[in-house]
């Protein structure tokens, strides 16, 4: 073999603390070393086109580059190797940057250890061969996962591109969060009109298919050929007949528990249609409060249904679909401020979360739109805000900005005046965040204009006296402590991972944080991918975000569906495992552990049973090879051969006599 | 009836649908027995059972694989069937087992150990509940059964045939140890001692292979990764590294899988306590996952699955 | 090859490529100092390191070997980490009993954001195993210890019961 080696300055970064020149000459003494040589920026142009001509001009038929991870430019110099006319599995690596010269401080030690990384390199290299991918088609359907704006806009964005949609929502609406808002900010306009036509055309767009009172069972299969089993919750109700019309909503006897679309302000119906503009329109029942489904007895809406489609008896659905890619879109839940003893934790009706606020604003709402405060209803006067109740806050675990809280507590402060024109509103606050076209102007408008009045500090504690609540904080622009009578206190709670996320990661494979949201591939560079091919995020299950943020990622995760989609077919990495089947006994202990299904067992001629990989399922994780005794499965580029070289590399077998 | 004769109706009445059923006879003198393939009415006549019968005859039904066979097992031998059966490697369909109750068998070893001198060709051996009367160059010695019984008997929990269609004897019961003093002393030995022991043991080793041969949960046969190339973990060296490093892959092939039935102790040449690793490994394997190996019919091997939550593992904190 | 420090211990670490060799990127990215010793072989999944590979190691002389994989629950291929904790669990409690120091393997979890975590572990264990000192050679480091031990051997030393 004719390897060349290349080792990378990357200016100053490797350079700075490892001697490059001398890990070259160090390089050219190992064995089918042919060439090696220092260079400024290996990534750059010149520096690739420097691989490919001494590729051509010294016949090399492997190359070492040694430089930063491969995690960050492995393709690129595969690539490059390849225009060389190599095979890019004749390619190695050695990380020299992140591994060694960013963080070992002596420059002997760096270039000795850059030296054998580059060592072990060439060895793996002289043991790899030439890999070709295998093409597969894929399916041409997309499922998005959470039906709120991200996922609304990303399933829209998908079935314009001309793909097939699958949208899951897990709750019997779409909207999401947004469509229990009032208004949004900087504009202020209606979030229901905004966010409304956008759920119509969900409903209607032939490329979609939606399943709401649903949630995804299970995820199997790869990039291109995903199969996904929806359960269809059970809803009581045939919607291929409901018609909307909401007489069931009217008779139901059983009006007892909470509105969870009205954040429990008030009470709803066991049958109901959760808003006006739900979609789909249809109603559903809660079991958990169905007189007729926990006592057996009543069935008032099968009685006055005009079309017949109540169906007690109705039981949850499981529903396969194949799709091509996945978007995860399922946005994030609100953070319980009970966790905090100074607001109350509960006891005071008038200490409310902004979202409970947003409903008291909405004309949909429980008051019809007019601020009522929930202990006896009365218009408040003083009503206090209070920022950044679960962010930014170590003591509950939460040292992250929400991110939009500033923004939302601006908004609700210019409504409250717009609501009740001789009303005060205060806030208490950190520091205001407001970065985004119009964002700050907008904050500003809510002091100067509104005249909120805002408070730079936290609150210490909330007391009742009369019928008011005090609230008792700092000031800490004034240096004093200030005390504020309330007639009611909006606490802008932030953002956390919505609930059964890091179990949704789980059958997608998608990693939570540690704060339960999904970590993107790269939070720069790839910032909607993850680490598996096919399955994208959009909105704030990645991290928190506000609405125009969301709907630019689920527009960005489409047009990576569609690019992913567009193609005819996909190449599989040709790293997955192979067997030999010389070697083969057949006992089918690959078969038990590979989590993908990706063997099978063959019959050979003689009628003995062989495992066989199915290349494109098979994921590349190498389990099987482990698992097999004979090493008789090996994962291709990382064969027991090429791991042992590393070894044997880095610590050398000490031979009596050596036959090798 | 004798117990031997017991078997031997019971295997004659099966003979006709099976290719052969394995069981043992005597070997070169009286006191080595020797596997018995027996084919024909005529050969039953040579099959012999007792303490003799040392060999765990599991280890040749996988060479038989798409043969109807039977065999003739010992407690410990039939867990080693079951092992093999729960891992797919043989079809039970395929094998008639039958199954013996077992007082304990012998250590040819400690029977050397015991005797004055190398026996050589022993004339004559008479065995009885307590022991063995060995006859050599007309010198007769009597020896002690609990002297000369095997380790894995003095510890056996499985005296019985766990799996059979015909079970003959009546059911022993299981040893009253668990524990072999010389594997507690090893055990308690300094890293530095075991160290130095293995490095001693290890510099004997030949690398024969007769410790894998014997082995009946060695299936991988021809394909085994330590006399191979393509994957090479082995060198051919024969350096104590290189004899270690093929022991230590037997050890970890064997992990979960292993049903203490001692043959490759047994079988080693040059003595080699190759035991000694497999117990510990067994107690490991028992501490962890709870497992037996071969012990249970429905049982998965440990490494061939997994918890989510492991209850005996503790993540280390670091 | 270059005169080595005297100082430097030879520790091999086996990485997954999703969560920990990320998890060194990101502390290199970070700038967080750590060791030089451990080098670092790079593998698909914790589910692809062969116990066999450690022992490999450690015949061959390493002084240490750190293995590291995504957390469970995280791993990349679902169910890679929870293989390779059965196996690796299995192969650090039968050190002992080889004379290997048990110390002188490890194996944790780090995820590719935890670049801290990554730096602590790595200072933590190469501090160990400079506690530990060079390991011992399995094979005999000259002729002449080759020649003493194959001498002891040959007057035979087993255990006293064992058969």
């Amino acid at each position: 073999m004719r390897i060349g080696v290349f080792i990378c300055h990357c200016g100053s970064n490797i350079a700075g603390t490892v001697d490059c020149p001398s890990v070259a000459a160090t390089a050219l003494t190992y064995p089918d070393v042919v060439f090696s040589t220092d260079t400024m920026y290996a990534c750059s142009e010149p520096g690739q086109d420097a691989i490919i001509q001494a590729v051509k001009e010294k016949n090399l038929d492997g190359v070492v580059v040694a430089s930063c991870t491969p995690r960050m430019h492995e393709q690129t110099f595969r690539r490059a190797v390849e225009r060389a006319g190599l095979n890019r599995y004749m390619f190695e690596m050695a990380n020299i940057r992140e591994h060694v010269s960013w963080i070992g401080k002596t420059k002997d030690l760096n270039t000795n250890k850059a030296a054998e990384l580059v060592r072990m390199a060439v060895e793996k290299l002289r043991r790899n061969r030439p890999l070709f991918a295998k093409r597969f088609e894929t399916v041409k359907r997309v499922l998005v996962i959470g039906g709120g704006v991200a996922g609304i806009q990303a399933a829209l964005d998908c079935a314009d591109g001309g793909q097939e949609v699958v949208l899951v929502e897990r709750e019997q609406s779409i909207g999401g969060k947004m469509a229990k808002l009032d208004k949004t900010f900087p504009t202020v306009d209606c979030s229901s009109c905004v966010l409304g036509p956008k759920m119509v055309d969900i409903a209607q767009h032939p490329n979609i298919t939606l399943y709401t009172c649903s949630e995804v069972e299970s995820v199997g299969g790869y990039v291109g050929n995903f199969q996904v089993t929806i359960r269809k919750k059970a809803t009581y109700v045939d919607w291929s007949k409901c018609t909307g019309c909401g007489l069931c909503v009217e008779k139901c006897p059983s009006r007892k528990h909470p509105d969870t679309f009205n954040e429990g302000l008030c009470t709803a119906p066991s049958i109901n249609i959760p808003f006006p503009q739900a979609i789909p329109k249809k109603a559903a029942i809660n079991a958990a409060s169905c007189i007729m489904l926990t006592k057996g007895k009543c069935g008032v809406c099968a009685k006055v249904c005009p079309v017949k489609c109540i169906d007690f008896e109705q039981k949850d659905e499981l529903v396969t679909v194949d799709v091509g890619a996945v978007v995860v879109a399922t946005g994030y839940d609100l953070f319980d401020w009970h966790k905090y003893p100074q607001y109350g934790e509960g006891r005071y009706k008038d200490v409310i979360t902004s979202m409970q606020y947003e409903r008291l604003l909405s004309a949909s709402g429980p008051t019809g739109g007019h601020i009522k405060r929930p202990s006896d209803g009365k218009e408040p006067k003083n009503v206090v805000f209070i920022q950044c109740v679960g962010s930014r806050d170590r003591s509950v675990n939460r040292p992250y900005c929400s991110g939009f809280c500033c923004m939302y507590t601006a908004k609700q402060a210019i409504l409250t005046k717009d609501h009740v024109p001789d009303s005060q509103s205060f806030v208490f606050y950190m520091d205001i965040r407001s970065p985004g076209k119009m964002y700050d102007e907008f904050t500003r408008r809510a002091m100067e204009e509104y005249g909120a009045q805002y408070v730079r500090g936290r609150v210490s504690m909330i007391y009742p006296q009369d019928d008011k609540l005090i609230v008792r904080g700092a000031d800490t622009l004034a240096g004093t402590q200030v005390e504020v009578p309330a007639d009611l206190v909006v606490l802008a709670v932030g953002a956390e991972s919505a609930r059964g996320a890091v179990q949704l990661g789980e059958k997608l494979r998608v990693a939570p944080d540690q704060y339960g949201f999904f970590v993107e591939s790269h939070p720069k560079l790839k910032p909607v991918e993850t680490n598996t091919a096919g399955v994208f995020l959009a909105g704030a299950c990645q991290g928190p975000k506000d609405i125009p943020a969301s709907v630019g990622q689920g527009s960005a995760a489409a047009s990576k569906v569609l690019g992913l989609l567009s193609k005819k077919e996909l190449e599989s990495d040709p790293a997955v495992s192979r067997v030999n089947p010389g070697r083969c006994v057949g006992c089918g202990k690959c078969v038990q552990t590979c989590p993908f299904g990706a063997i099978k067992m063959i019959e050979d001629r003689f009628g003995n049973p062989k495992a066989e990989v199915i290349d494109t399922v098979c994921q590349g994780c190498g389990i099987c090879t482990v698992t097999c005794p004979q090493g008789a499965i090996q994962l291709e580029h990382f064969t027991d051969n090429q791991i042992l070289a590393e070894v044997n590399a880095l610590c050398p077998p000490k031979m009596f006599a050596n036959f090798e | 009836m004798s117990q031997l004769d017991t078997l031997k109706s019971a295997i004659k009445d099966r003979l006709g649908e099976l290719e052969c059923v394995i069981g043992w006879e005597q070997g070169y003198d009286p006191l080595h027995a020797t596997p018995l393939f027996i084919r024909t009415e005529a050969d039953l006549d040579r099959l012999i059972i007792g303490p003799l019968a040392v060999h765990n005859l599991a280890t040749y039904l996988t060479a038989y694989k798409g043969k109807k066979i039977g065999v003739v097992v010992k407690g410990c031998d039939s867990r080693s069937v079951i092992e093999l059966l729960n891992e797919n490697l043989i079809s039970r369909d395929d094998l008639v087992i039958f199954g013996l109750c077992c007082d304990g068998v012998v250590s040819q070893r400690k029977i050397r150990a015991a005797l004055p001198a190398d026996p050589g060709f022993v004339e004559a051996v008479d065995i009885s509940a307590n022991g063995l009367k060995i006859t050599v160059a007309g010198q007769t010695a009597m020896l002690n059964m609990t002297d000369i019984l095997a380790d894995k008997c003095r510890t056996c929990q499985h005296p019985n045939a766990l799996i059979s269609d015909v079970l003959i004897g009546e059911n022993r019961q299981s040893a009253s140890s668990t524990s072999l003093a010389c594997q507690e002393e090893f055990e308690a030995k300094s890293d530095a001692e075991k160290f130095a022991f293995w490095q001693e043991t290890m510099s004997r080793c030949i690398r024969c292979y007769a410790c894998r041969n014997a082995c009946p949960m060695c299936v991988c046969r021809d394909y085994c990764i330590a006399t191979s190339r393509d994957p090479l973990w082995v060198s051919q060296d024969n350096s104590p590294a290189e004899n270690f490093m093929f022991q230590m892959i037997h050890v970890s092939h064997l992990a979960g899988r292993c049903t203490e039935c001692g043959e490759c102790e047994r079988a080693c040449p040059v003595d080699i306590p190759l035991m000694l690793l497999r117990r510990f490994m067994n107690k490991q394997v028992q501490d962890v996952f709870e497992h037996q190996a071969g012990t249970d019919l429905e049982q998965t091997p440990p490494l061939l699955t997994f918890k989510v939550e492991e209850e005996r593992i503790n993540e280390r904190g670091w | 090859m270059p005169a080595q420090d005297v100082r430097e211990l030879r520790i091999v670490g086996f990485l997954c490529n999703w969560c920990s060799y990320g998890g060194a990127d990101t502390a290199g990215v970070g700038r967080f100092s750590q060791p030089t010793d451990l080098r670092i072989i790079r593998v698909p999944c914790s589910g692809r390191i062969d116990p066999l590979f450690i022992v490999r190691a450690l015949l061959n002389g390493a002084d240490g070997v750190l293995v590291s994989g995504c957390h469970p629950r995280d791993c990349h291929y679902a169910e890679g980490n929870f293989y390779a904790r059965r196996r690796l669990e299995l192969l650090k409690r039968f050190l002992p009993v080889t004379g290997f120091d048990a110390r002188r393997f490890e194996y944790t979890w780090v995820s590719a954001s935890e670049g801290q975590r990554w730096q602590h572990v790595v200072t933590e264990f190469t501090r160990r195993i400079h506690e530990l000192g060079p390991a011992p050679n399995f094979n005999p480091a000259s002729e002449m210890d080759w020649n003493a031990l194959a001498l002891h051997a040959a007057q035979g030393q087993t255990c006293p019961c064992h058969g």
